[in-house]
């Protein structure tokens, strides 16, 4: 290892050497990371989007809202945060279908989706969800008629997105809160849809 | 090259998606770094362009010869982060690998550390 590079040891080495030094320098506080860990481990997550895309499946007001100012749209709920900005909401039809990537690294609107999953930031993905939108989404289980145009948002510094889908038939008499069960964090990337509960896709 | 693209996927699909780090040490680099932007010391516009940096450069080399060398994404993550904090003058490298070696002892002869 030569005496300026870090690249040879190990990532847990390496991370725990800085949080330790920039305690020393008095930088972070340790108690201020394990804050910042259980947020997005267990606060903020796909349960505050699956909310959102719920009021917007019962209340055709707010859906407009949404669809022409996410994010003061996701205020009204009480979501903001970090990477919240510049939040864009993107509607799925019968005709479009809406798929979301980021390509250069792993954009992704985190308080109404959390992290993002290990997949979304993958080369595999990255790579083929413009080239090849459709077969990703048949390895995703989503398999769409011909006629079905394909739109792909690619996530930047400034915009993020996330996918309004299609309320499934069959939900009609479903409350807000279990319509929000149905959502999942997959539906409003637009790599799954969301199907009426005892109905498989 | 598509081929290594579709079992990739595949393989991550199959991966357990409930927790958001796959060891703790991503969850720190992740804290680090959104601790050291909330507390002004960069912005995180200026680490993602960092990141932008090291994703694209493992990007190219998988694309050139398929091997995944550079690692997965925290990895690049660590990179960035790491030369974000030197790049501004938090912290040297020499500190960095001087803290490593106290906190590890020396590196084994073949220089990795595991």
């Amino acid at each position: 290892m030569s005496e300026h590079d870090t690249s040879e040891r190990g990532p847990a080495a390496r991370v725990k050497a800085l949080e330790q030094l920039l305690v020393e320098k008095g930088l972070v506080d340790p108690a201020r990371l394990d804050a910042i860990v259980d947020t997005y481990e267990s606060k903020v997550g796909p349960r505050n989007g699956a909310r959102v895309v719920a009021r917007a499946w019962a209340d055709a007001a707010f859906r407009k809202r949404l669809l022409a100012d996410a994010v003061a749209a996701c205020a009204e709920l009480g979501i903001a945060g970090p990477e919240g900005g510049h939040l864009v909401a993107i509607e799925n039809t019968p005709r479009i279908h809406n798929l979301v990537v980021c390509t250069l690294c792993s954009c992704y609107p985190w308080p109404v989706l959390g992290l993002p999953p290990v997949w979304y930031k993958s080369f595999a993905y990255r790579s083929r969800a413009v080239s090849d939108p459709r077969g990703v989404l048949r390895e995703f289980g989503v398999e769409l008629a011909d006629d079905v145009e394909i739109r792909v948002w690619d996530s930047s510094a400034e915009q993020r997105y996330i996918v309004l889908p299609e309320r499934p038939v069959g939900t009609e008499k479903m409350n807000e809160e279990q319509l929000a069960e149905l959502v999942s964090r997959d539906s409003m990337i637009g790599v799954a849809k969301v199907t009426a509960p005892g109905k498989s896709r | 090259m598509s081929e290594l693209g579709l079992s990739d996927l595949a393989r991550l699909l199959g991966c357990d998606e409930a927790s958001v780090f796959s060891a703790p040490w991503e969850a720190r680099a992740f804290a680090i770094a959104l601790g050291l932007s909330q507390a002004g010391l960069f912005t995180w516009d200026e680490f993602r362009e960092r990141l932008i940096e090291e994703v694209g450069a493992s990007d190219r080399i998988r694309e050139r010869d398929g091997t995944n060398r550079q690692g997965e994404y925290y990895e690049h993550f660590l990179r960035a982060l790491e030369a974000v904090v030197t790049g501004r003058g938090i912290a040297t490298r020499s500190e960095l690998v001087a803290k490593i070696a106290e906190l590890q002892g020396p590196a084994a002869p073949d220089g990795h550390v595991h």
